[in-house]
């Protein structure tokens, strides 16, 4: 697999990150741009960035200046309208649909704002979805790497409760074992303490940090608190899709 | 998967509850209308047990108030018979193949009691006539006038119901609960035995059935003679005329009319049909009114679960995966309904209700479960493909 991207054009023209190992995400020369009947938005304009294995990033801006977009194009949920996304120095351009569903249940864990937890099924089922998109795994697999994940984020103990019998800062936990039981490289979290008081939301703000330093996950969180920003290794700030510092 | 998609269901049981009753209700319209087709169609490829084609049935009416003796009676019967293609006329009773007349009761054996038997009167020609195909015994002849009972030829099914394995030849029984003292003319004497027969329809199933001997009678008082004219192939109005014209030879008072058994068979056949076609397009109705409603309620699940949607597909979902799993959950529910009505429909075997035997049902209940997954996943497809088609960073940016 390595020496087939070796051949691709964009990695041979790409500087190499800061510390010389390949980023795990790249973004160059990003455009998105919404075309509605009566309107064109211009999501993100320009954006050049690379993620950096192991590290935590925050990303801030006003509303609307694309930082939702930005994330789901790293996520591989959408296609830039032009520009190029490497994952693991891989361009992803012209993957099928099928490689790049496989790409983001082997490699990218999500963590939405409204937890996004399938509110009929348990939270051990919820924390399993991933998993049953992998190929070949047995069932009794999937229940243990859930466990695991459950145990990690501390919720040994509800794993039989149900989304709606949870508190809001438990639901997110549940998201983010679910984000953790497919191992991925990479975390994708979209304002995750957006609902949450302050207190809640400073327990999953200590989890995300634990797992990065403990684990190694890298991790991209959207945020519009200054001070969890603060507590990230390097801020990337948007204005108007594009990036400003 | 699938386990997951049934625990799915299962945890949404409430929700698919309205879903499933639609299902199952399906199921059982459909067991029925497939019950019914069935049992036609079957009856309808299984032989007559006769040979309705070539024979007439001559009506000759004595007017009001008057007598038809014997002697004249025989005397049209020999004219008629002698005419050219003409085969052979037997006297019978009112209730002849296929017309909206029948005659039936129930018979005993020691104390066994058959089902209800359609039974005929027949003379010694009327096997002649409409050439029953005779398994054992014979059928009636001049040499029977002097038993001390009853004549009768019955059919196979009768048989088996009165004597099971034994020997039929020579038996005697009687109409059920016969009591002291039982007449001669009430005592029936077998002497052969015939295959099952289907006289009334097209459609319908063999029922058993008796041939009583015209006993050595006086018709005085007889108002109508009904008698089976057997023809050449091919005789047509020409032979009918001269059939009238005979019979008002014989004497002026009487009157005839000459029909022919295959138009009335024809003509029963489509009367048995309306009722068919009109359970089938009920059905078709019910059905198309259902598979409506579950078209609207998958739509409305999808746009109720596209949160749901992008989630999967951000886990590693394909689109197509999605796709699949719809259909997959219509599937499960569609198992749901199908038991329930399976369950339901089995107990009309179980039960042995209307008395009819197993097969039919085992196969209507085979072709409703067929058709309702059919439907169901007609109904899920598009829908399906909408979900499948859904854009995940659209669907999760909702909410
Ligand atoms: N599917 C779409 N069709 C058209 N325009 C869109 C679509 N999705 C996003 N946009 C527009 O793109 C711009 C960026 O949206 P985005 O959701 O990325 O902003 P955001 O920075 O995440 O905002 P917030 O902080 O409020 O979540 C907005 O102007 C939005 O209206
Ligand atoms: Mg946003």
């Amino acid at each position: 697999m390595e020496n087939l991207l070796a051949n691709s054009p964009e990695t041979r023209t790409q500087p190499a990150a800061l510390n010389g190992a390949t980023p795990v995400l790249r973004l160059t020369n990003i455009e998105k741009v919404y075309q509605t009947k009566t309107i064109e938005t211009v999501a993100l304009n320009q954006v050049n960035l690379a993620i950096n294995r192991g590290e935590f990033v925050s990303i801030m801006g006003p509303s609307g200046c694309g930082k939702s977009t930005l994330l789901s194009l790293m996520g591989l949920l959408d296609e830039p309208t032009s520009g190029v996304i490497e994952l693991d120095g891989r361009a992803v351009t012209s993957f099928s649909d099928k490689e790049l569903a496989n790409l983001r249940n082997l490699k990218i864990g999500f963590v939405f704002q409204s937890y996004h937890l399938i509110n009929d099924l348990s939270v051990v089922d919820n924390v399993e979805v991933p998993l049953l998109y992998r190929k070949g795994m047995s069932s009794k697999e999937r229940r243990q790497r859930a466990l695991t994940a459950l145990d990690k984020v501390g919720l040994s103990a509800r794993t039989a409760h149900f989304p709606g019998q949870l508190s809001g800062g438990q639901r997110q936990r549940v998201a983010i074992a679910r984000a953790l039981a497919g191992g991925p490289e990479i975390i994708l979290a979209d304002e995750p303490t957006g609902n949450l008081d302050s207190v809640m939301g400073e327990e999953i703000m200590e989890l995300l940090m634990t797992l990065n330093r403990r684990d190694g996950v890298t991790v991209v969180m959207v945020t519009h608190d200054e001070q969890q920003a603060l507590k990230t290794q390097r801020v990337i700030r948007f204005f108007d899709g594009s990036q400003v510092s | 998967m699938f386990r997951h998609l049934f625990t799915l269901i299962w945890n949404r049981k409430r929700a698919n509850l309205l879903l499933i009753s639609e299902i199952f209700f399906s199921f059982v319209v459909l067991f029925g209308v497939a019950a019914v087709l069935i049992t036609s169609a079957k009856n309808y490829l299984a032989p007559h047990g006769f040979n309705y084609e070539q024979v007439w049935r001559l009506e000759v009416r004595a007017g009001q108030n008057l007598k038809m003796p014997r002697a004249e009676l025989d005397d049209v019967l020999r004219q008629v018979k002698a005419l050219p293609g003409v085969r052979t006329v037997a006297l019978t009773s009112g209730n002849l193949p296929f017309i909206f007349n029948v005659n039936n009761s129930v018979y005993e054996y020691q104390g066994k009691k058959s089902p209800v038997t359609n039974y005929y009167d027949a003379d010694d020609h009327y096997n002649e006539a409409l050439q029953l195909h005779l398994r054992e015994g014979r059928w009636f002849a001049p040499a029977d006038d002097g038993s001390n009972h009853r004549p009768v030829v019955i059919s196979q099914d009768l048989r088996e119901s009165l004597f099971g394995n034994g020997p039929a030849l020579g038996k005697i029984f009687t109409w059920e609960n016969p009591g002291k003292d039982v007449k001669p003319e009430d005592q029936f004497q077998v002497v052969g035995v015939a295959e099952p027969v289907r006289m009334e329809s097209d459609f319908s199933a063999a029922i058993p059935t008796a041939w009583l001997r015209l006993l050595p009678y006086d018709t005085t008082h007889w108002e109508t003679a009904n008698v089976l004219v057997r023809v050449a192939p091919g005789s047509g109005g020409e032979l009918q005329e001269k059939i009238a014209r005979t019979v008002a030879g014989v004497t002026r008072q009487w009157t005839s009319q000459v029909r022919v058994m295959d138009d009335e068979r024809l003509h029963r056949r489509r009367y048995t049909l309306v009722p068919v076609v009109g359970l089938c397009i009920m059905g078709l109705f019910l059905i198309i009114n259902v598979a409506l409603g579950l078209f609207g309620v998958l739509w409305y699940n999808i746009s109720q679960r596209r949160a749901e949607i992008g989630l999967r597909r951000a886990m590693g979902a394909t689109g197509a995966g999605i796709g699949w799993q719809f259909l997959g959950e219509m599937m499960v529910v569609t198992t749901f309904g199908v038991v329930l009505g399976g369950l339901l429909a089995a107990q009309f075997p179980l039960l042995n209700a209307f008395d009819l035997p197993v097969q039919p049902y085992l196969l209507a209940i085979a072709a409703a479960t067929g058709a309702v997954y059919f439907i169901t996943a007609l109904c899920a497809w598009q829908p399906s493909r909408l979900a499948a088609a859904i854009q995940p960073a659209v669907a999760l940016r909702e909410e």
